[in-house]
């Protein structure tokens, strides 16, 4: 803690103590926004060139540059400077509101994630229960934002979200409940830290398959993209959106798919613990961008499943294997093959 | 509604839908409440007696029958 200036020859000591602490570097350079930004940049320049290459698409293959590295800072600007349409009769303020929500929520769970032994901004003890929470709050908002806009396919779209979340939620937590009972604790950095000899993808392997699927529905990528299924709804709850509101909803989404591949990360596959030769938050970002591929390349691969056919996988296969996990764990801790806290 | 889907919308947007899969969201709603005692029973499992871990296995076993009806029933076309 620095303590507050009271005369003016205080004040430049203090701009130095507050920009040198470690709150202010996490929150604003590593875990925080310029690493945030850079990143979500990053991931949609990768989503583009890996799907270019998995469906042999010329243009986004040789478009942009070098590499295509200046083709996300072209699409910034293009949707910056164009108009933001407004649709007749839409419910203004919730319009222009509800995508810097989503941004806000997007970005909010990053506090509480580890990505590294002190690279983390806030050490929360409920830091799993923070991040479904405010990851549950994003249908309800993507339904608002869909009835503000005053239009049929963005209202169809928000209903399929809610459907979405009724179907995806529960395993999600259940898979996750493994995870905390291997621990012994919601707080994300212990987590990690019991899984210094083994990661929980070992023992908890059934509960990693729901839990990525889960992700997968959750964030609305392509076996699951119902609420934007571009043949049916045009473009879904963000077909009324122009503009640097499109930019801002993309945003939130891209978000999100790295906010979901860290926390697969953090609750199976060790988190910051690799060999010693790499500092952690490397090994980190490391893993996190090789569960980022396999979140992006079903995208390119698969076709799109039926609302009523999701919902009936959610609670008749992933729920039921989730539990089977979760009795699996019981019988693994109980039994003294495994013990909690650190194995 | 649904029939318009892919073609040009007609009519106000903001009317009355039907909201389908109604058994799920039921099923939804218990398990929510299920879930959240689940993750106070899970953070504590290593501290509290065996007997007490039994207790709640023994529940979430019982839960199957309850569970398996409603299933049986969300899946029926005709309670959409």
């Amino acid at each position: 803690m620095v303590s507050l200036p009271t005369t003016p020859a205080e004040l430049l000591p203090f701009i130095i103590a507050v920009v040198t602490s470690h709150t202010f570097i996490t929150l604003v350079f590593f875990p925080g926004f310029i690493h945030l930004t850079i990143v979500v940049m990053f991931l949609t320049w990768y989503e583009r060139k890996l799907l270019a290459r998995i469906q042999l698409r010329i243009g986004p293959l040789y478009a942009g540059g070098p590499g295509g590295i200046l083709q996300p800072i072209a699409d910034g600007v293009k949707l910056i400077f164009k108009e933001v349409m407004i649709p007749y009769k839409a419910d203004k303020p919730l319009f222009l509101g509800i995508p810097l929500a989503l941004v806000f929520l997007g970005a909010l769970p990053f506090a509480v994630i580890p990505f590294g032994q002190h690279w983390v901004i806030a050490n929360l003890d409920v830091g799993l229960v923070f991040v479904f929470a405010v990851g549950s709050l994003f249908p309800s908002m993507i339904l608002i934002f869909a009835w503000a806009s005053n239009s049929k396919y963005p209202f169809l779209g928000g209903l399929r979200s809610l459907f979405q979340q009724v179907a995806y939620e529960i395993p999600m937590w259940i898979s996750a409940l493994s995870v905390v009972m291997l621990a012994g604790s919601l707080n994300l950095v212990q987590i990690v830290d019991a899984q210094e000899r083994i990661w929980f993808i070992g023992p908890a392997f059934l509960s990693f398959i729901v839990f990525f699927i889960a992700s997968m529905a959750e964030l609305e990528r392509l076996p699951f993209d119902l609420p934007s299924a571009e043949p049916e709804l045009v473009a879904g709850w963000f077909t009324e959106s122009s503009g640097a509101i499109f930019m801002v909803i993309f945003l939130a989404l891209y978000m999100k798919v790295y906010l979901m591949s860290c926390l697969i990360t953090v609750l199976f596959m060790g988190g910051w613990w690799g060999p010693a030769f790499l500092p952690q938050p490397i090994w980190f970002l490391l893993k996190a961008l090789v569960v980022a591929t396999f979140i992006i390349i079903p995208r390119g691969v698969y076709p799109r499943l039926r609302v009523d056919l999701l919902i009936k996988l959610g609670w008749t296969r992933l729920l039921i294997i989730a539990l089977a996990n979760v009795f699996i764990t019981v019988v693994l801790l109980s039994t003294g093959v495994l013990s909690a806290w650190g194995l | 509604m649904p029939f318009e889907s892919g073609q040009v919308p007609q009519g106000e947007a903001r009317k009355r839908i039907v909201m389908q899969y109604y058994p799920y969201l039921l099923v939804f709603v218990v398990f929510d409440v299920v879930g959240m005692f689940l993750f106070a029973w899970g953070m504590s499992f290593a501290n509290i007696p065996a007997s007490d871990s039994f207790l709640v296995l023994l529940f979430l076993i019982l839960l199957g029958a309850p569970l398996g009806y409603a299933l049986k029933m969300a899946l029926k076309r005709e309670n959409w």
